[in-house]
């Protein structure tokens, strides 16, 4: 009886240290790599890059050969960046794995990923977003494989009615300015007595911070300095003051609202939305009736300069690899032209390098050449910082906080919060 | 004899053994390891680097205004749903006590939100409350008073949560009540209706005191879950506006996962284990002496 009590209790501790001690993602083979990515395997996307795994694995075949794993990630991020930590604290991380634009930095800084300029063979046909996304201190650590972009997504029949030639609208080559489009917007306003656009204010994450710092660009503003290390007299500057006037305005007029009415744009309700590429496919799939067309960001009228938001999810290669060789040549297949446009037509998102920009061009519809050229001519990638979730909560903070008619004073406002941002940086 | 009684001392220990494991495992174990981060500057991602930083962080975090901010709001949630929460409970509770057809359709409905996730309860409030075209406004208009922003104004969101929350949460303090109504023998009930009591009478001299205990029970249930509040503010606000509806938990768990600052948040951790601790023995030490009245 004892000893059957003994070797119950032996056999639970040994499995409890079984259940700890996790198996290695990398194998032990110096020409096997590993990569993990954050879709899921039925996904457009999860299917696209199977297929570059296998052709991977034709190509090279008897030198290199690659695994892929899928760890789909939750709606908000989680899931598969917590499983990337907890690698991180075993020391079991693969040798390429799939990260965040924002991540570069605090990747990239902690060790975490190895520097791959020396692997990646067509860095000069990259676009800049994507190679300004995947810098950090000077070196390139992560590529992305696709690209976003934004736009104002308008209704025609509804610009139309409202007495708007069509014809008149903004091109990427020559954009309006914010004074032009708030005449755009008191029109519609007007005419459907309804917001005129939708900017997705009630989405209070990372979606204000992507889709509402170009303005700020474009005004010659930004967030911190160039090395990254201050807030206080960048934030909060005249060009911030009159960017966040801007975004302050065209929520008092009512031209937009911080509590948008689902799906307006989509039935009709409202003429325009402010947003992505994403919603191309939604319109495709849900609601082909309605005719649409994309106009670029408005610009400042101070500088009269586009600028549109990008970043992506990129590839990079683990730090403690022992692979390198291997795995730099895995990521650099992944990016090439045909692995490139291979997941850009599968999954509908713009493409990452200027040869895939040729490629498919033709195969897309007019809408996503819009997004594409913008994309392509005036993206601006994310400030590549260690501690860019709390800077970017803060700028999330900063847009809703300035729809509050509390906050009228926008330099007060502005002034904390770049305070704010120069505590999380220190 | 003494053979047999350390046997069976051993049987039972090994019985217990699985459970010990596990609790330990998965709850002293990470408590006494966030403990001990709270003390060091641990970044989620250079866990290599971890440095021990003695109190900076316990200080840190007393200047923090979020985290200021954060106590306040939990502070303000939990004071106001208590009462409407437990109230509410009794109320229903008392409601279904009593014999009467279609009970079980009304137990049923009462219950139904406890038994759905948070997360859908939290989405579909956000729906009825949407300022522009939610029911709850489009209802309020019918009646003649004006739309109100509710989850969008820094000056209701927080009491928006505690109405959604008391809401979700009260059906299961009613089943609680109910089982504490079905224990209290009708005797005394028969006594008192001989003595000519009425029925508030009733309730305030023989309901309420022989509910006690059960309401003992409840109130430190609540207490503790009001404190751990997190899903409702994370689904619908986000903590907004202006960080009015921003909950310790809430904040430990941005500054952990999304900032990956492990150390600070452990030192809120312990921090905000500690007040809950001291809230609820003050609590259970002012029924106890109510108790020995």
């Amino acid at each position: 009886m004892k000893k059957f009590m003994i070797l119950i209790v032996c056999s639970f501790l040994v499995m409890i240290i079984a259940a700890c001690s996790g198996d290695k993602a990398s194998s032990d083979n110096k020409n096997e790599v590993s990569i993990w990515v954050h879709t899921s395997k039925e996904t457009a996307e999860g299917k696209a890059m199977q297929k570059i795994i296998d052709r991977f694995n034709q190509e090279y075949q008897g030198k290199y050969s690659a695994t892929i794993e899928f760890i789909p990630r939750s709606g908000s991020g989680g899931g598969y960046e917590d499983k990337i930590n907890a690698a991180l604290t075993t020391d079991t991380l693969p040798d390429v794995f799939t990260l965040d634009g924002p991540n570069t930095a605090a990747y990239a800084e902690s060790g975490m990923i190895a520097p791959i300029d020396d692997y990646i063979s067509n860095k000069d046909d990259l676009l800049p977003s994507i190679i300004q996304q995947g810098t950090y201190d000077g070196n390139l650590y992560a590529v992305g494989y696709s690209e976003s972009g934004v736009g104002i997504f308008y209704n025609k029949q509804m610009l139309k009615d409202a007495g708007i030639d069509l014809s008149t609208l903004p091109t990427v080559d020559d954009p309006w300015d914010w004074n032009q489009f708030m005449e755009l917007c008191e029109t519609l306003v007007n005419t459907y007595d309804a917001p005129a656009i939708d900017m997705g204010l009630n989405d209070k994450s990372e979606w204000l911070m992507y889709a509402f710092s170009p303005f700020l660009w474009s005004q010659g503003g930004n967030i911190v300095n160039e090395d990254g290390t201050k807030a206080a007299g960048i934030f909060n500057d005249e060009d911030s003051v009159k960017t966040m006037s801007f975004i302050q305005d065209m929520v008092e007029n009512g031209y937009t609202t911080k509590t948008p009415v689902e799906k307006a744009f989509q039935t009709g309700k409202y003429p325009m939305k402010f947003t992505g590429s994403w919603t191309i496919a939604e319109m495709d799939s849900s609601y082909p009736d309605v005719e649409y067309g994309i106009m670029p960001y408005p610009t400042s009228p101070d500088t009269n300069k586009l600028v549109s938001p990008s970043g992506s999810w990129q590839y990079a290669m683990s730090a403690t690899t022992e692979k390198k060789e291997a795995a730099g040549a895995l990521i650099d297949f992944m990016t090439s032209t045909e692995s490139l446009t291979e997941i850009s037509l599968a999954n509908s998102v713009l493409p990452a390098a200027h040869s895939v920009v040729e490629e498919v061009k033709d195969k897309v519809s007019p809408q996503m050449n819009v997004l594409i050229e913008q994309n392509s001519k005036t993206a601006h990638a994310r400030p590549a910082l260690p501690k860019y979730p709390q800077v970017s909560r803060v700028f999330q903070q900063t847009i809703s906080d300035l729809t509050y008619d509390k906050n009228n004073n926008i330099q007060k406002l502005l002034d904390q919060k770049a305070a704010q941002i120069d505590k999380a940086l220190k | 004899m003494k053979n047999i009684n350390a046997r069976e001392n051993i049987a039972a220990y090994s019985f217990l053994l699985p459970a010990l494991i596990l609790l330990g495992l998965f709850l002293l174990l990470p408590a006494l390891i966030a403990i001990y981060y709270a003390f060091t500057d641990y970044y989620l991602l250079t866990p290599d680097n971890t440095q021990f930083v003695g109190l900076d962080n316990f200080i840190a975090i007393f200047k923090d205004p979020i985290f200021i901010q954060s106590l306040k709001n939990v502070g303000l949630f939990v004071v106001c749903v208590i009462p409407v929460q437990i109230g509410s409970a009794l109320g229903l509770a008392l409601l279904i006590n009593k014999q009467r057809r279609g009970n079980m359709f009304f137990k049923v409905a009462f219950f139904a939100p406890v038994v759905l996730s948070l997360v859908v309860i939290s989405v579909l409030w956000l729906y009825l409350l949407n300022p522009s075209e939610g029911l709850i406004n489009v209802i309020l208009e019918r009646v003649g008073i004006n739309p109100q922003p509710f989850l969008t104004s820094p000056d209701q969101a927080m009491y928006t949560i505690v109405f959604v929350s008391a809401w979700q949460g009260a059906g299961y303090q009613m089943l609680i009540f109910l089982a504490g109504l079905q224990n209290i023998p009708s005797s005394v009930y028969e006594a008192s209706k001989i003595d000519g009591a009425n029925k508030w009478q009733n309730f305030i001299h023989i309901t309420l005191p022989l509910l006690k205990p059960t309401s003992i029970l409840i109130m430190i249930t609540t207490l503790i879950a009001a404190f751990k509040l997190i899903i409702q503010p994370m689904v619908m606000t986000q903590g907004g506006p202006m960080n009015s509806t921003i909950t310790p938990v809430y904040y430990i768990y941005q500054t952990g996962f999304t900032d990956r600052l492990i150390g600070y948040a452990s030192t809120m951790t312990v921090v905000f284990g500690i007040l809950i601790g001291i809230v609820t023995i003050i609590q259970s030490k002012v029924s106890r002496e109510d108790d020995s009245k």
